[in-house]
């Protein structure tokens, strides 16, 4: 009896999980059927296709085939891994000693954080402080403006603040100092928050076209979002103009498999970590 | 007691800090600030998509030469992130050397707030350029007889509907020559299958939202929802024409009939001719760009091969036969310089030089067709295309800032469409004034609009009965204060004699 | 004893100074906290706060000639707040503002969680590792390529749905352009989208769950719904807490991006919200002070709501602070 109904429980969980998959695996085969099929095939099915019966990677040969797109690729790659970098580091310095209920003036700060994250001044004063800092037209106004996002901040405090304070009360005991603790006891025992804010925070570097799109005219620094923008955009003032070339469906859904592979390819790595993310667990144990 | 204390030495602490920061802030604003601009380069920014890499760009290439100067051109692909772009660079005080303005009410706004220069005092310095867009486009850039902007020169009518020439022979019908003929005909693509798949899966009528009515108003004697014109020696405004009322009624029966593409006013950016290439309407408001360039005539016969389209002349109707309305108002590209350059005269004159180039005979050849013996030769001075044009010709057109002389060049760079350029051309229009008013005070154009369009809708989409119009009219002017729109429109256009 | 309880209690005013002192002392005693605190601080304060002075805007008719700070005062200081308020549209924005929101909140707020449940929960591992893959997937589609996918399923015209519908002998449904359809559409999507990022979150607050716990539970004989129930959810609480209230705060953030793209004439109704709509009024004329005032009017409610809901939360031993 007992038995069967903790195989029914599993069933119940794999027939959901196999529906979640499902109404996120048509759409995709969608984006990726349509990126490989002749335009005119594409016609032909009335604009629908599930599986391509012909097939080319003419779409993707002309995305990669331009210098820019590499190159942007290139900014892009740059920008998350450099980006992402110090947002770790700058707030794994913030979440660390907010996450300690005994420092005087938390309350204080932590308010300070959320209140950016109802308030801003809008964008206009963004830039004219991005570009006092003298970062206007350079790869860092991709970086320096967003080195700490509040959100991530407060969920990475979070999670430490789930860590026992007497862990570092016997580290202090022994004499080490705060920031010993955070590279030597916080750090091993938060990978799996550490992985999952990194991914965020890669995930919004990669993403981002706002800010450059505000911060930079140089073309040569700008990111891949931007070029592949460039790339589908279909503005209604230019639909008129007979000298361009208006992007087929094909090149979108092209495009967006080649803007958006390279970091959904990140996330089995990441995954690694929760698996055998039970560090913490243990150690409390 | 204690937590407040607390707070009390934290708050000095941080205001402390704020304050500190506040003045690094301002300090590196000093340093930094003007330092960013190189001697000898021009920043030019505008809308526009495509644009190579510089190593790869022979227009700037040349250009750059010539003008002993850098040329550095950024686009931006979406008109609304263009917008957003430039009002926070003009705000932050970071100016471009020349840049494009979206259309004539943001060019008002920019010139009212003194954003830009005055060109008047350099019209001689800029004598090629005037010659060349002409004294109606020089009108378009001057507001309160001072001359802000250069708006390039005017382009022409390329849109007309398409009929699926295929399906009227195969239903026995001939093309639609009068609103009633085109009412048939897309009854008849509607309902007698077509496309002979035993399906009923095809519309007759589509297009880009309301546009795809354009000729059908236009049988009317009206304009498009919204435009303003002149009637019978009087200035109109299409809401307020008699004759709107019969022509929504109209449309009214074309839509209950089931006739027209189901998603017609979801239909963004090319959706329409999408549905027209997958065979599902047969008539279709359409630019010839847009369906006799090569690329399409390839994507429509291999699609299916016997899917053959022609362009028809705007049905009659008890109101005439207009194919649709034109904004004379309306201009290709207008391009400003900021008020800030006048202290520059250098680079000042660098911007005319460059502005008078691509309007020279030379200069406008260059940003026209590229380079000779590579893009195209002359043959009896004229030019002649060569397939390398074809190949890296597609963004040209955005050096062309004070745009060209439209029909020769169409003829030169679209030998092939040139029936269907000259056609378009050809079809009356009804004449609209839109781009020369300007908003009044008081005056939400965004509330109007989206009130009148969501109206307009319902009338035609039979979710409001069309005897309540004139309810509609009356909260138009009165609660969206339409009236005062219309009373300044009145004043404006004949302050710049453009009616009685 | 007595006697020292006397004494502290005559010499109250003298330890005030010594209150102070023993506070130093504690800042002193963490100076190295504070120290880790500096950076982020000084960012905060250059990138988030002083781009600040910028909602006093709210208040001028600001011009972009004479700059936020030298344009003219607006008289009255209200005038771009009533001009929101009086807008015709103003109770239809807030409502629809407020109610896609809402279902955004309901639909939006529990599937990340469950799902996250659902992957812990799984045993065969491959398929974990799938799943969670391929549901994160759309986060990374921007919105004009979703509605590209939409309009591929449910276009009247030519959607796959539709098709099989009058396939089956229906009647064809106007998804995209009908007033009754669009919210459910827009919420499905946006749940659609992002439910497989959101469980991310979860997934890695399930990690910190000591093992040991689930173990002791299973020695008690307790099934897998109670171990859900009082370990795993309790282990999670605290992220859950943190996501709702901050959630909370932006309850009148509808998601210009998915509305603006996703919407068109005919579902105005029920689909225009306050971000469109000062993106019609004020960006797009450049009204920036229309648009200040109505930003500082959503921070603020945002502001009420979170101070609000972080204290109750407290009260449940939650709040971010």
């Amino acid at each position: 009896m007992n038995k069967v109904k903790k195989h029914s429980f599993d069933f119940i969980i794999i027939v959901l999980l196999l529906l979640i998959a499902a109404t996120a695996v048509f759409p995709l085969l969608y984006v990726l059927s349509a990126s490989l099929t002749p335009y005119s095939e594409v016609l032909k099915n009335g604009g629908f296709i599930l599986l391509p019966k012909k097939f080319t990677l003419a779409a993707y040969n002309e995305i990669l085939g331009q210098s820019k797109v590499i190159h942007a690729f290139g900014v892009t790659v740059f920008v998350t891994i450099v980006g992402t970098f110090i947002n770790l580091i700058l707030s794994l310095l913030m979440a660390f000693p907010l996450s300690r209920k005994n420092i005087p003036g938390r309350t204080f700060i932590l308010f300070l954080v959320v209140l950016t994250l109802l308030v801003n001044g809008g964008i206009i004063p963004t830039y004219i402080v991005v570009h006092a800092t003298g970062l206007t037209n350079t790869i860092w106004s991709m970086i320096v403006p967003n080195a700490i996002a509040a959100f991530n901040l407060l969920i990475m405090k979070s999670f430490f603040e789930t860590l026992p304070e007497e862990l570092f009360e016997a580290a202090r005991m022994d004499g080490a100092n705060e920031f010993y603790i955070l590279y030597k006891i916080v750090l091993p025992l938060s990978i799996p928050v550490m992985m999952t804010i990194g991914l965020f925070y890669a995930a919004g570097h990669w993403n981002e076209f706002m800010q450059p799109l505000l911060y930079i005219t140089d073309s040569s620094l700008f990111p891949l979002q931007v070029v592949i923008r460039d790339i589908i955009m279909q503005t209604q003032d230019q639909l008129n103009n007979p000298d361009v070339s208006i992007p087929t469906v094909t090149i979108q859904m092209a495009s967006v498999i080649v803007a958006s592979l390279p970091i959904i390819l990140v996330y089995p790595f990441v995954q690694k970590y929760f698996m055998k993310g039970m560090l913490l667990g243990s150690i409390k144990g | 007691m204690r937590s407040r204390f607390k707070q009390h030495v934290f708050l000095f602490v941080i205001i402390f800090l704020i304050l500190s920061m506040v003045l690094a802030g301002c300090s590196s604003e000093k340093t930094d600030s003007g330092a960013s601009k190189k001697v000898n380069s021009l920043q030019i920014i505008e809308t526009g998509d495509h644009l190579p890499p510089k190593d790869e760009d022979i227009i700037n290439k040349k250009l750059s030469e010539k003008l002993g100067v850098n040329i550095d051109l950024s686009v931006t692909a979406s008109g609304d992130d263009y917008k957003n772009n430039i009002n926070t660079r003009l705000a932050g005080g970071d100016y471009p050397d020349l840049f494009s303005v979206i259309d004539h009410q943001t060019l008002q706004q920019y010139a009212e707030k003194g954003l830009l220069l005055d060109l008047s005092a350099y019209k001689d310095k800029l004598k090629t350029t005037i010659d060349f867009i002409g004294e109606e486009s020089l009108k378009k850039g001057t507001i309160d007889g001072k001359l802000y902007a250069i708006a390039a020169r005017p382009t022409i009518n390329y849109n007309t509907y398409w009929v699926r020439k295929d399906w009227l022979d195969k239903l026995g019908l001939k093309e639609p020559k009068t609103i009633n003929d085109l009412m048939k005909v897309a009854e008849a693509f509607t309902n007698d299958d077509p496309d002979g798949n035993g399906k009923k899966d095809t519309y007759g009528i589509s297009g880009g939202q309301l546009n795809a009515f354009a000729p059908i108003f236009g049988a009317f004697g009206v304009g498009m929802p919204g435009d303003f014109y002149v009637k019978d020696g009087k200035l109109v405004n299409a809401y307020f024409d008699p004759d709107m009322k019969p022509a929504l009624s109209f449309i009214k029966d074309l839509v209950s009939q089931g006739v027209v593409d189901p998603d017609l006013m979801a239909n963004t950016g090319l959706q329409h001719q999408d549905k027209a290439f997958q065979g599902k309407v047969g008539i279709v408001w359409l630019d010839w760009p847009n369906i006799t360039k090569d690329q399409f005539v390839k994507q429509i016969k291999e699609a299916n091969p016997k899917a053959k389209w022609v362009q028809i002349a705007a049905p009659k109707g008890p109101g005439g036969q207009y194919n649709g309305s034109w904004d004379t108002g309306a201009t290709p590209a207008i391009f400003a310089i900021p008020k800030g350059l006048k202290n520059d005269p250098k680079k000042l004159d660098k911007v005319f030089e460059l502005l008078n180039y691509v309007s020279s005979k030379e200069g406008n050849r260059l940003v026209q067709f590229g380079v000779e013996g590579r893009d195209y030769d002359l043959k009896d001075g004229k030019v002649v295309t060569k397939p390398k044009l074809d190949e890296e010709g597609g963004y040209f057109w955005l050096y062309q800032f004070t745009r060209r002389p439209e029909k020769e060049y169409l003829k030169t760079k679209f030998p092939k469409q040139q029936k269907y350029i000259t056609f378009a051309d050809n079809q009356p229009q009804i004449q609209a004034l839109n781009s020369y008013v300007n908003i009044p005070d008081g005056y939400n154009p965004a509330d109007a609009d989206a009130f009148a369009q969501q109206e307009i809708t319902k009338f035609i989409y039979g979710k409001r009965s069309l005897d309540e119009y004139d309810q509609f009219l009356k909260k138009l002017k009165t609660t969206f204060k339409y009236q005062s729109y219309l009373d300044s429109a009145k004043k404006q256009l004949k302050d710049l004699d453009l009616i009685k | 004893m007595m006697d020292l309880q006397k004494e502290k209690e005559i010499k109250t005013p003298v330890s005030y100074s010594s209150k102070i002192r023993r506070k130093w002392r504690d800042i002193w005693k963490y100076k190295a906290m504070y120290l880790m605190l500096l950076p982020g601080l000084i960012w905060f304060i250059i990138y988030k706060y002083v781009p600040l002075y910028g909602v006093i805007v709210a208040f001028k008719n600001y011009s972009l000639v004479d700059g936020m700070i030298a344009s003219p005062w607006a008289h009255p200081w209200y005038k771009y707040f009533q001009t929101f308020f009086n807008s015709p549209y103003f109770t239809e924005l807030l409502s629809n503002t407020f109610l896609i929101s809402f279902y955004r909140l309901i639909f939006g707020f529990a599937p990340p969680i469950i799902l996250a449940l659902l992957l812990n929960e799984c045993r065969i591992s491959w398929m974990k590792r799938w799943v969670q893959t391929l549901s994160y997937i759309p986060h990374f589609f921007s919105w004009v390529i979703v509605y590209g996918i939409l309009v591929a399923f449910l276009s009247q015209s030519t959607g796959l749905i539709n098709h099989w519908i009058v396939e089956s002998g229906g009647n064809t449904i106007s998804f995209l352009t009908s007033t009754h359809w669009f919210r459910s559409i827009l919420v499905s999507s946006d749940v659609w989208k992002e439910i497989g990022w959101g469980s991310i979150i979860y997934l890695a607050a399930i990690t910190g769950i000591n093992p040991s716990l689930y173990e002791a539970a299973k020695i008690d004989g307790a099934n897998r719904m109670r171990m859900i129930w009082h370990i795993t959810l309790p282990g999670i609480r605290n992220i859950i807490i943190l996501l709702f209230i901050l959630r909370i705060g932006h309850i009148l953030d509808a998601g210009f991006e998915e509305v603006y793209i996703l919407y068109n004439i005919q579902v105005y109704p029920v689909a225009d919200i306050i971000d469109t709509w000062v993106y019609r009024t004020g960006l797009q004329q450049l009204n920036f002070s229309l648009a200040t005032a109505v930003g500082l009017f959503k921070s603020v409610i945002g502001l009420i709501l979170v101070l609000g809901v972080n204290r109750l939360a407290k009260r449940w031993g939650g709040g971010i602070w």
